[in-house]
């Protein structure tokens, strides 16, 4: 019995039409047949944008925040994936992490142990200065210092990038305190040896570096 | 979650902190709580860039960490934390007003880095503010720290939850991950540190003697092997405190535009008066009685108890109900009615958006429905006093976009139509979600959009920033004009045009989406405390 209206009357609806206000003989709007479209016409312009002091800061800070995320080590980069040959314009393009170390330091108490990853050690800052780095140690005599410098400038000359110096300044700083204890145990004398200074070898070096001091 | 708040969070992700961090932060909002191996599996990331991942989110209160038996820690992730995130430029100004440059760049540090220690907070707060001071001129530590210790009274920042010590003493397995314990009294504590120090510039070598930087590697060297005193306390930006203060933000601006500025003052007399005593989410503040409002009101209003006494009868008997009268104790008590408000303001809100989109009949049409609940077809078109055609189409254009819903009330069992009674009726809160709904998802079409534009004119702005690079490299040499000119050249006049629309248009973008957080703001709260109160 239920089925029996299905087909006649293909205009009849389940509802009263006149109680929600369509009256008989009403035009409808005609049917939608393709879905609206992207960018529809407006019929009324929005409101204009608050401008003034407080909307200009806080919009200046919103980029700025923007950039500075960008910047932090909090921003992961995936790896760009190896490309069959080397090229140059590698060199400096920002790439991600190729290896699984993390640039910050977390605090690991908070962290669940299974996230405990390899932190990046901080490469050390690099300066011009072309000073080698005295490492700030009182006890040592000032002639020890002369003989590092001397030897460091020696090897100065030799090296023409900064950098390379300063770690190798570093590394000769560390193997010459060895080689100068070395030292001093095999002559077991009482004397240090490099407490004698002949002046031989004042003025004979090079005055081009005028940034250290000469004793 | 919604799929329009999972693509907010999405983009928001991305920008912020990269694409691996976003495929995992929406992996865990879609999905619910998940451990490890399932989200390496699922992700098809790798373990590492997972775990870094994850160690970024824990870091930003992203993603909080449970374990459960037999050991496995499950993450999850909280998806309206990540919405916060449009809200950061707010909360950084905010403090800028209150507490000026020095409160700015605490809160700003927080919010960057999540959480970080005191000592280590002060200690950049002060480097970044010498940085801008006058050669010379360094910023102390002390000064810092009294305004963090003022940003904490005041509940702005608060501890995170601390790592419970007990374990130790169990000889047992060492437990996968630390318990986090939240001390309530504790909470605004501000731990005894004699921080003293002043901040260091970054200055660039040529500038000094060779004495300098020798003294600051050392100072530097021996910090790190210096035990920090107040290890494992950290500090996190306290949002629900900036939200409250937005909302009291909101509340006093519209009693001034209701009525007049002495009775916004009065009012925002009385939000501060129960800043700390009430509890955010509380129905209405405490009574206060006219007496103590009148002691506590800025010296620099000079009106008498009876002007008072008025500015409150009036306030009180206003038909929005701002402000009630809880009893007559002590000249009258009264209390704000919070969410009265949220609910006006809501509403309010609603309406604008009406008369925005569809015209001011329109409006007047919803207006109408909204005070006088439940109208049928015909008393629609009598009361507003608008032709029956017009307030038809009127009437379906807003029942399609749901602003307005039909109610049906049948005469007889049956539900026959043409003994039905169709009633169109506004419901504030259905509407307020629906409208929410839409503001996340104009969010996420301007923040697309605003990449698209940067993405299309990509190769424009490098060329721009690499000219400016160079000039300003020149211009430091000290070059000459006419080769400055030559550099300038460089970019065409419709090139620079475009650059110019570029940076117009994305600007227009930018203040948009600060524009929605607004609203967004004003409808969460209204939601929430609907929420709250069932």
């Amino acid at each position: 019995m239920a089925g029996r209206g299905r087909g006649r009357g293909r205009g009849q609806l389940t509802f009263n039409m006149e109680a929600v206000g369509i009256g008989k003989g009403d035009a409808l709007p005609p049917p939608t047949l393709q879905p609206s479209p992207l960018f529809p016409p407006l019929e009324f312009r929005p409101v204009p944008l608050p401008s003034g002091e407080e909307g200009e800061y806080v919009l200046a800070l919103k980029q700025e925040l923007r950039g500075a995320m960008r910047q932090l080590p909090y921003f992961i980069r995936p790896a760009v994936p190896k490309r069959d040959v080397e090229r140059y314009s590698d060199k400096y393009q920002m790439s991600g992490p190729i290896d699984s170390a993390i640039d910050w330091n977390p605090d690991w108490r908070r962290l669940p142990r299974e996230l405990r990853i390899r932190v990046r050690k901080l490469q050390k800052e690099r300066t011009t200065i072309l000073l080698p780095k005295r490492p700030p140690k009182a006890t040592e005599d000032k002639e020890e210092t002369i003989q590092k410098l001397e030897t460091l400038e020696k090897k100065e000359e030799e090296v023409t990038s900064e950098e390379d110096e300063e770690k190798e300044e570093e590394e000769k700083e560390e193997e010459e305190e060895e080689e100068y204890d070395e030292e001093e145990h095999e002559e077991e004398t009482d004397y240090i040896m490099s407490y004698f200074d002949n002046g031989e070898d004042f003025g004979v070096d090079s005055d081009d570096n005028m940034d250290e001091a000469i004793y | 979650m919604t799929q329009a708040e999972i693509k907010l969070c999405s983009l928001l992700l991305q920008e912020h902190f990269g694409e691996i961090v976003e495929k995992i932060g929406v992996h865990l909002i879609r999905t619910g709580s998940q451990p490890l191996r399932v989200i390496v599996h699922d992700t098809k990331t790798s373990l590492d860039q997972v775990k870094k991942a994850l160690c970024v989110l824990i870091q930003h209160n992203l993603v909080t960490y449970q374990v459960h038996k037999r050991g496995t820690v499950e993450y999850e992730a909280q998806c309206s934390r990540v919405l916060r995130m449009l809200r950061y430029p707010r909360y950084i100004y905010t403090a800028k007003t209150l507490y000026s440059d020095t409160g700015e760049l605490i809160v700003e540090e927080l919010l960057l880095n999540g959480k970080m220690t005191m000592s280590a907070l002060v200690k950049r707060v002060a480097d970044r503010l010498t940085e801008t001071m006058e050669d010379g001129k360094t910023m102390d530590y002390a000064e810092v720290s009294s305004t963090f210790a003022r940003l904490a009274d005041t509940h702005f920042v608060q501890r995170c939850p601390l790592v419970s010590p007990a374990e130790n003493a169990e000889p047992g397995p060492p437990q996968p991950a630390p318990t986090l314990v939240i001390c309530e009294k504790d909470m605004y504590l501000v731990p005894k540190l004699s921080l003293i120090g002043k901040g260091k510039r970054r200055r660039s070598s040529e500038e000094d003697a060779p004495g300098e930087p020798k003294a600051k590697r050392l100072k530097h060297s021996t910090d790190n092997k210096e035990p920090i005193p107040d290890d494992g306390i950290y500090w996190q930006a306290n949002l629900d405190r900036f939200h409250q203060h937005f909302r009291d933000q909101a509340i006093v601006s519209a009693v001034a535009n209701r009525m007049d500025q002495t009775s916004s003052e009065i009012v925002r007399t009385m939000l501060r008066m129960s800043e700390i005593t009430t509890p955010s989410n509380a129905p209405f503040t405490q009574p206060l009685s006219s007496n103590e409002i009148f002691r506590s009101l800025p010296t620099g209003y000079n009106i008498s108890k009876q002007v008072l006494d008025q500015y409150l009868t009036l306030l009180a008997d206003d038909p929005l109900q701002f402000v009630g009268k809880s009893g007559d104790s002590g000249g009258g008590t009264y209390v704000i009615n919070l969410h009265k408000v949220l609910g006006s303001l809501a509403t309010a809100t609603l309406e604008s958006v009406v008369q925005e989109r569809f015209g001011s009949r329109c409006a007047r049409i919803f207006r109408l429905v909204l005070q006088k609940k439940h109208l049928e077809q015909k008393q629609v078109e009598d009361f507003a006093m608008i032709p029956a055609k017009e307030a038809k189409d009127m009437l379906y254009k807003m029942l399609s976009e749901n602003f307005i819903l039909l109610q049906e009330i049948p005469k007889t069992p049956d539900h026959a139509p043409s003994r039905t009674f169709y009633l169109y009726t506004v419901n504030i809160l259905s509407a307020a979600r629906m409208l929410l709904h839409r503001c996340y998802k104009s969010i996420a079409n301007l923040i697309e959009r605003r990449q698209f534009e940067t993405k299309e004119n990509k190769r424009l702005l490098e060329k721009s920033q690499r000219v400016e690079a160079i000039i300003a490299s020149m211009q430091a040499t000290g070059a000459e004009e006419a080769q400055l000119q030559e550099i300038e050249e460089m970019i065409t006049a419709p090139e620079r045009q475009q650059i110019e629309t570029l940076k117009r248009n994305v600007n227009k973008l930018d203040a948009s989406e600060i524009q929605v957080d607004e609203t967004i703001f004003l409808l969460e709260s209204y939601i929430e405390s609907n929420m709250k109160r069932q």
